[in-house]
């Protein structure tokens, strides 16, 4: 079965992860731009950061077979920063431009403050300006109220709701959410919010239209094998394996492909996968002789 | 920057109708990007991504042609690579553009823009950008820069380059593997001292039980360095086909730059030729087992 995983942040990965994901089936995968778990203080750290998108993380992907995409954006945790958040929006349409940004994202909600409302309305003028489908990132405290907020944003910049993603979403939000024809994402942790017996659930009673399912696995307890361990559950509880194979692999691509620079036949094959080339002079492969790998 | 350079003896680049006329179909969609530039030429970061999905990677075709001074292999050029090339030079691209674009740029943005670089006066351009490509080793932009066209050769000759960069990038060349024939006339610039960079660089590989680069043999043959000899005459007895073939190559470039080795490589040329199999290289063989 063939997997795109739509949101994994391989930035905080180690190489074993992208093995196991390869040897899984995750084809593709995207890395939305996120906070890394530390306030950045220059508007220089995002630029290479987003640099690392769409180079060296980009590289690293391929060398397991994984077709690397991105999204870019200020997330809304650091869209309260003052200091940094107008300077990050400045640069933010070059990248959107790169040709493995396929979205505008996470961009969102987070402590629901009136300057992430502010920083998300003006995220989804740049999505609209270049053409792009946007992530959005959804509160984990207050998350119904948060949900709202969100959908009431995209609404009042009239921005086309099935180019929308809302992510971090759970059994509560799908009903606010069935109906507005946007999209929904759910992303499976290991031992909180969302796990794959409940997504099981979800599935059983929803059916599988407009849905994606990811790990969004970074720097903290996560684990990037969720979405392949909950494609098992679902096989397990007997929905058949071409509904799951929509669900992981067509659903997150449809989505995408609205940026129009992602398709299936792009996909048809493993990204390049040289083990013999390194990035900027570096390599995965630590002086190891790529011959035995 | 050498003096040569400095004194502005640099060779004539392609001309932008030329480069124009290569766009075919394209030309007029490369246009209307070209108008749009020459409007607000600070475009250039967000316009540059998206060249390969607009124009496509598919290639240009055509062979090998020469442009003025250089010459390029129209067969391993895309669309996207002229049509960055038309736009760079048609806007004129000050060399702060140029690197912008570069440092911030995605893998196809600085592919296109080494790609670019054989149809720009040489100059501290591509100085600057040989200087990026001495510090990736990205097999795609290492292609782009050194492949495929005389850039190399002619960056070298001018004097853009000097030897030790120059050197260095041709060691850089060993290191990842790629073909020295498509580096066209590279092995004009041989030099012994470029040749002690390979045979130490094959010492090496070999102490860790790897392969080393076939075309070591050739370049060793044409400007010897400590040990080349050695290497050359156990080359014919090697396993691999291309290395023997490489060493018989770099063999005959040896005699005919010192006649004196001649009765002693026709004498392990003689003893290997009955049980060499390879034609192509019994064909080389052979020359160096007869004066």
């Amino acid at each position: 079965m063939l997997i795109f995983e739509p949101h994994i942040h391989m930035f905080s990965r180690v190489t074993d992860d992208y093995e196991q994901l390869s040897l899984a089936g995750v084809r593709a995968l995207l890395e939305p731009a996120f906070w890394l778990g530390q306030n950045r203080t220059s508007v220089g750290t995002f630029i290479d950061y987003y640099e690392t998108l769409i180079g060296w993380e980009r590289h690293r992907a391929q060398q397991f077979g994984i077709h690397h995409f991105c999204t870019m954006g200020l997330n809304p945790r650091e869209a309260n920063d003052n200091s940094i958040n107008r300077d990050v929006l400045a640069i933010l349409p070059r990248y959107c431009e790169k040709d493995s940004c396929i979205g505008v994202g996470e961009i969102g909600l987070d402590d629901q403050t009136k300057t992430e409302e502010i920083m998300m309305s003006e995220q989804l003028e740049l999505a609209r300006n270049h053409d792009l489908p946007v992530l959005v990132h959804t509160p984990h405290r207050d998350k119904m109220k948060g949900f709202q907020r969100c959908i009431a944003i995209v609404k009042e910049a009239n921005f086309p709701m099935e180019r929308v993603l809302l992510d971090h979403g759970n059994e509560e939000t799908i009903k606010i959410t069935r109906d507005l024809g946007c999209w929904s994402g759910f992303s499976i942790y290991p031992n909180t919010k969302m796990d794959p017996a409940r997504m099981v659930s979800i599935v059983l009673e929803y059916g599988i239209e407009r849905f994606v399912i990811n790990s969004a696995a970074d720097w903290g307890v996560s684990d990037p094998m969720m979405v392949p361990r909950t494609c098992v559950k679902l096989e397990q509880a007997g929905v058949p394996r071409e509904t799951v194979e929509q669900l992981v692999w067509d659903n997150p691509i449809d989505f995408f492909a609205q940026s129009g620079r992602i398709n299936k036949e792009m996909l048809a094959k493993p990204a390049s996968a040289n083990l013999r080339e390194t990035f900027d002079g570096n390599s995965v492969l630590r002086g190891q002789d790529p011959d035995k790998m | 920057m050498t003096q040569l350079h400095r004194a502005g003896m640099v060779f004539p680049p392609m001309s932008t109708a030329e480069l124009r006329a290569l766009l075919g179909p394209a030309a007029e969609q490369a246009d209307e990007l070209l108008a749009n530039l020459r409007t607000d030429r600070s475009r250039l970061p967000v316009v540059f991504p998206g060249i390969p999905r607009r124009f496509g990677k598919a290639v240009v075709g055509g062979g090998r042609q020469a442009f003025g001074e250089a010459t390029v292999d129209l067969d391993a050029f895309r669309t996207c690579d002229l049509v960055a090339a038309y736009l760079v030079k048609s806007i004129e691209a000050t060399e702060e553009e140029v690197l912008d674009v570069f440092a911030h740029g995605d893998i196809e943005e600085r592919a296109m823009l080494f790609r670019s670089l054989n149809f720009m006066p040489l100059g501290s351009t591509t100085n600057r950008l040989f200087g990026e490509a001495l510090r990736t080793n990205v097999a795609l932009h290492l292609e782009a820069a050194m492949c495929d066209s005389d850039l190399l050769a002619r960056s070298i000759k001018s004097g853009v380059l000097d030897a030790d960069t120059a050197n260095r990038l041709l060691l850089k060349f060993a290191f990842i593997g790629m073909d020295l024939t498509r580096a066209f006339n590279i092995e004009n610039h041989a030099n012994s001292t470029l040749s002690t960079m390979l045979q130490d660089l094959a010492t090496e590989r070999e102490a860790a039980g790897r392969s080393v680069w076939q075309h070591t043999y050739r370049m060793l043959g044409h400007a010897v360095c400590p040990g080349a000899l050695g290497r050359l005459i156990g080359g014919i007895e090697h396993g691999d086909d291309g290395v023997r073939h490489a060493a018989a190559d770099g063999l005959l470039a040896m005699r005919n730059n010192d006649s004196k080795l001649q009765p002693l490589l026709a004498q392990f040329a003689q003893e290997r030729l009955p049980r060499e199999p390879r034609d192509t290289v019994r064909e080389l063989l052979q020359q160096l087992a007869t004066n």
